[in-house]
């Protein structure tokens, strides 16, 4: 099993000479099996330049397949949506599945940003691909061909949203972008999830002294992440869903803190090469 | 012609359409969506457009903000509420200051419903505050093609332009001076943009023509005798040839409005996302010579790049 970042960037997406190391695209993962099949979290800015790739394959003869894993609709999480040239073809079919942890349907929240004030698709349905939208339920294991996914509900701020365990091949990635622990630390689902894992992808936006600031905003400082990698024992951890604010220097001072305070061997996710798991 | 430095200018902070593109290929051009400042010497700020750029905008306004006594009022001047125009919204750091108020000014069918479309992009779906929350005040302002108005010491004139469920250009007078702001829009032939989905070209009626005829003399009688012009140029013609429903014109299509109307600048804008640096240096150098020929100073828009707009900066081009 390997993975591919095309979209690490928290929030929103920053273009500039300050990011380019990490990279500036909102989120958007890609994981293939070694037997080939793949699978997307999120669809974030990242997913337009992955669709364009896409293209030279399967997916530009319209004999594509893809599942789309979503976290939750936040913008930054679906903003590549209406870019993703893999929806444009007649014959791919493209499954999304997520939350509806807002108590507004999936299909609905998809429908709104893909409406005519907003988009000139004018809705999902002028989406020349086959596109089917599925809710995935916290706890319950998820079909997705080749692989072995389950899901549980974190909270973001006031909401919640999903987080993925992805396993395949005797490995196991443990997806955990967007979620703050109350102040007693990572909770048991949290733990449960992460357990063991070969990679542990955590939401790591601030530095602990930023996040001082910012307490409740639905974010991990980098501590939390580090927590969950020592209790839950994973192999390695990728810092993810880094600040806007965030340049390519200070995410390296931020890798560097983080490293003199843990055994476990840890990265920043940045947009690259596909890496074996 | 000699000039003010503080007569009316203009600071692009995004000038890319459809998406932001970080990268290596975006750094000297800019890689954030459509957000333009404008200041006139009173000190006047008009935004046009609420793009990814508008963040870096905010980040700036605040820091200014954060030194004055008097709450801020600003002036969000949307073409339309495609997300690529709007998506920076939520991320304007002043509308987190108490005190603030921001008044948007829009193209809808109806007051309330343009507070539901700014509303609905900071639903609980999408953003985790809505828009009640934030503690800024709002005011939704409806805008009418040919009905001006007046923000500051700035002279505004709404138009209607060519682009999938409407959108609007806006002539501005100050200082004196004049910039008009045309994004988005397709060429005013061949195809009209209504309220549907367009999977492709679409027969024109006798009617649409004669809408189209009428919407074209409008935003020429709008350009008339204007400095400087700011153009929806997303497409290069071959990539045009192939996307003429998407709503988007190319710097030919622009140069044509422009020509013999007494335009003295063109500004390239709404650069298409997969236009590298590279690329829009060769856009740069061939336009900026079709446009020599037509007696217009053509300038591609850049990330940060602030214009005069009273200064002749082409020594080739007269007045």
């Amino acid at each position: 099993m390997k993975l591919r970042f095309w979209g690490v960037r928290g929030s929103f997406a920053t273009p500039g000479p300050h990011y380019l190391r990490y990279g500036g695209n909102t989120p958007a993962v890609e994981i293939v099996s070694d037997a080939g099949q793949r699978v997307l979290i999120d669809l974030g800015t990242g997913i337009t330049e992955l669709g364009k790739q896409l293209m030279a394959g399967q997916f530009g003869e319209g004999r594509g397949v893809l599942p789309v894993l979503l976290t939750h609709t936040h913008l930054d999480h679906i903003q590549g949506l209406p870019f993703f040239t893999p929806l444009f073809i007649r014959g791919n079919s493209i499954r999304i599945l997520g939350p509806e942890l807002t108590g507004a349907p999936l299909t609905q929240v998809l429908q709104n940003q893909l409406n005519g004030h907003y988009s000139p698709l004018y809705g999902l349905e002028n989406l020349a691909a086959g596109v089917e939208i599925d809710t995935m339920r916290p706890g319950a294991s998820l079909p997705v061909e080749g692989f072995e996914v389950r899901a549980a509900a974190m909270p973001h701020g006031g909401m919640m949203v999903l987080a993925l365990r992805i396993s395949a091949d005797g490995k196991s990635i443990a997806f955990l972008s967007d979620v703050e622990y109350p102040l007693s630390g990572p909770t048991a689902d949290a733990l449960a999830l992460a357990r063991g894992a070969d990679l542990l992808v955590h939401d790591a936006m601030f530095s602990d002294a930023e996040y001082a600031s910012r307490a409740g905003w639905g974010h991990s400082p980098v501590s939390s992440a580090i927590a969950v990698a020592e209790r839950a024992g994973v192999g390695r951890l990728a810092l993810f869903h880094h600040s806007p604010d965030s340049t390519d220097a200070e995410i390296d001072t931020i890798v560097a803190g983080a490293r003199r305070r843990t055994s476990i061997p840890l990265f920043a996710a940045a947009e690259g090469p596909a890496f074996p798991i | 012609m000699g000039y003010n430095r503080a007569e009316m200018h203009v600071t692009f902070w995004g000038v890319r359409g459809s998406y932001p593109v970080p990268g290596p290929d975006t750094v000297r051009y800019g890689g954030h969506t459509s957000c333009v400042e404008v200041r006139g010497e009173e000190g006047g700020c008009l935004i046009l457009d609420a793009g990814t750029g508008l963040r870096g905008l905010g980040q700036k306004l605040a820091a200014e903000q954060g030194t004055q006594a008097v709450p801020a009022h600003y002036h969000l001047i949307l073409s339309h509420v495609h997300w690529d125009h709007i998506q920076g919204l939520p991320f304007f750091q002043p509308a987190y200051m108490p005190g603030t108020r921001i008044a948007i000014y829009a193209l809808r069918a109806a007051a309330d419903e343009l507070q539901q479309v700014i509303g609905g992009i900071t639903r609980h779906e999408f953003f985790p505050v809505p828009l009640a929350a934030v503690p800024a005040d709002f005011e939704f302002h409806e805008v009418t093609p040919g009905k001006g108005f007046v923000i500051d010491d700035f002279e505004v004139m709404p138009v209607a332009l060519n682009h999938p469920f409407g959108a609007v250009g806006y002539r501005i007078d100050g200082d004196g001076t004049s910039l008009a702001y045309v994004s988005d829009t397709a060429p005013f032939t061949g195809l009209l943009h209504k309220q549907h989905f367009l999977a492709g070209p679409e027969e024109l009626s006798d009617e649409d023509r004669r809408v189209l005829e009428a919407m074209r003399g409008d935003v020429v009688g709008a350009l008339r005798g204007c400095n400087t012009v700011i153009y929806d140029t997303q497409f290069l013609p071959e990539e045009f040839a192939k996307f003429p429903h998407w709503g988007h014109s190319t710097p030919d299509h622009a140069l044509d409005l422009v020509d013999g109307i007494g335009v003295r600048r063109l500004v390239l804008y709404h650069h298409a996302p997969s236009h590298t640096d590279r690329m829009m240096d060769g856009i740069e150098d061939t336009y900026r010579l079709k446009g020599h020929r037509a007696g217009i100073q053509v300038v591609v828009a850049r990330e940060r790049m602030t214009l005069q707009i009273g200064q002749v900066t082409d020594p080739g081009v007269g007045p």
